[in-house]
């Protein structure tokens, strides 16, 4: 699928670090425009599943820079500011799937898509404790508005959507690789 | 559908400023605020009417961002307003005082004096950080985000990756609407997506499948092209040149000043803390 370098940041990882983000931007664009129907303040973003595949598919420095700047793309793009521990904590929820990127080998193969999927969940876990931990010195919050408020909702929305659209993405990609041959 | 900045040149003061001062600005506000942990209204008050101020300078269109302010204000007031009212946590110890005046109860729960003042200070002082930060998609121009980070110490790649997303974008918007255009004439409904939420989800991968797999082939031909031009081996030239102008140096001392002094009436006075106003408590307890 690539060539298995972990930490490599070359011209390839620039490009799909810039893919990513423009698509994870996009995305998350359309959403706010058709939103998925949630409950309370759990709004589900399918941009996310695609940052999660990026990392997946390419490593930990196109899945931090397709989070860190497709965030700051999503959020100027609807015009609601800047905030720079959002754009991190994506930034993280791009990079941890990252690190399994040189033991996949078969996109196809259920174990791995498993693995990816356990992976991807665990970069939604670190990167919104991140972000929403953070609020609280940004913002003054206190943990359980951050962990009630901020944290669960956005983990349940960004881990069902991971779960279902990733291994869609990861078997597609797995047909595209082939044809393409590298 | 079309991709369109919030990004307008309107000629005004906030916009004729370098990216990078509202960005170090930005910074200094809320590292004083946040870091610090500054709760006094003698110092969260001033920030704010200073933050306004440089808000409504930028003179943004009201219909242009009507959406985002109603957006933060919800979010401001309904979680953060109200968890500091009921709860009173999220700040200083001070604010949950046992011989604070009980204004009244709603579920069992007292709302003290300490605990409305602290919920209305918490509301400016968020307000303060999100003025700062709202104006920045529709003051500073996409194509010199790069440059901008570049120029503030990232690294050539980090800020050329930056550049590069934002070039892609029109694309891949591009792309989004003709797959959608394509869908709808097989007879994709994307306005009326049947079925429970996980259908609903599933349903989405015929837009984001064909449009995230062309970018990945797209990439290749993109890698190919850069590497043929040799990228990444020596030290980039960057095409726009950003020039720091008196304007910029006042409003970056300003920023750097403020800081200091909240760093100096802090640590070297001890004045900064949660206090509730002497005016307050009258005002509410009669």
């Amino acid at each position: 699928m690539n060539d298995k370098t972990t930490w490599e940041f070359g011209t390839r990882q620039v490009v799909y670090g810039a893919i990513g983000a423009a698509l994870y931007g996009v995305f998350s664009w359309a959403t706010n425009i058709f939103p998925l129907p949630a409950a309370g303040n759990i709004s589900f973003r399918p941009a996310v599943a695609v940052l999660i595949f990026f990392g997946v598919a390419y490593g930990p420095w196109v899945g931090l820079l397709a989070g860190l700047i497709g965030n700051t793309i999503g959020d100027a793009l609807t015009g609601w500011g800047l905030y720079w521990n959002w754009s991190v904590g994506s930034g993280l929820m791009g990079m941890v799937p990252g690190l399994i990127m040189a033991s996949l080998n078969d996109f196809k193969a259920r174990p791995e898509i498993i693995k990816a999927v356990g992976w991807g969940t665990l970069g939604i876990v670190v990167g919104m404790l991140f972000a929403s931990l953070t609020e609280m010195f940004t913002g003054g919050i206190d943990l359980s508005t951050a962990i009630v408020g901020y944290f669960t909702p956005a983990v349940i929305g960004n881990v069902v959507v991971t779960a279902i659209l990733l291994p869609i993405l990861m078997i597609a990609f797995a047909g595209v690789a082939a044809r393409r041959g590298r | 559908m079309l991709v369109t900045w919030k990004y307008r040149p309107r000629n005004t003061f906030i916009q004729r400023l370098d990216p990078r001062t509202s960005f170090i600005f930005m910074a200094c506000i809320i590292l004083a605020l946040s870091i610090l942990e500054i709760w006094d209204y003698r110092i969260v008050l001033p920030l704010f009417l200073l933050s306004l101020t440089l808000f409504l300078m930028a003179r943004i269109e009201w219909k242009d961002i009507r959406r985002a302010l109603i957006f933060i204000f919800i979010l401001v007031v309904f979680i953060v307003g109200l968890n500091g009212l009921l709860s009173g946590r999220g700040g200083p110890s001070s604010v949950i005082d046992p011989n604070s005046p009980v204004l009244f109860n709603v579920w069992m729960v007292p709302v003290t004096v300490s605990k409305a003042w602290f919920a209305i200070n918490q509301i400016v002082r968020m307000l303060t950080m999100a003025l700062l930060a709202i104006p920045i998609p529709y003051t500073i121009d996409p194509n010199i985000y790069g440059t901008t980070f570049k120029r503030m110490g990232v690294s050539d790649k980090v800020s050329f990756t930056m550049d590069l997303a934002f070039r892609f974008l029109p694309t891949f918007a591009r792309d989004l609407t003709i797959t959608m255009d394509a869908q709808r004439a097989r007879g994709y409904e994307m306005d009326k997506l049947k079925g429970g939420l996980i259908a609903k989800i599933r349903r989405l991968a015929p837009l984001i499948i064909p449009v995230t797999m062309q970018s990945t082939v797209t990439g290749e031909e993109v890698i190919d092209a850069m590497d043929l031009r040799a990228f990444g081996t020596a030290p980039r030239t960057w095409l726009k040149k950003l020039k720091y102008a008196p304007r910029d140096y006042f409003i970056i001392g300003l920023g750097v000043a403020i800081f200091i002094i909240c760093c100096v009436l802090k640590w070297g006075f001890g004045i900064g803390g949660f206090i509730v106003p002497d005016f307050f408590l009258k005002a509410v307890t009669g």
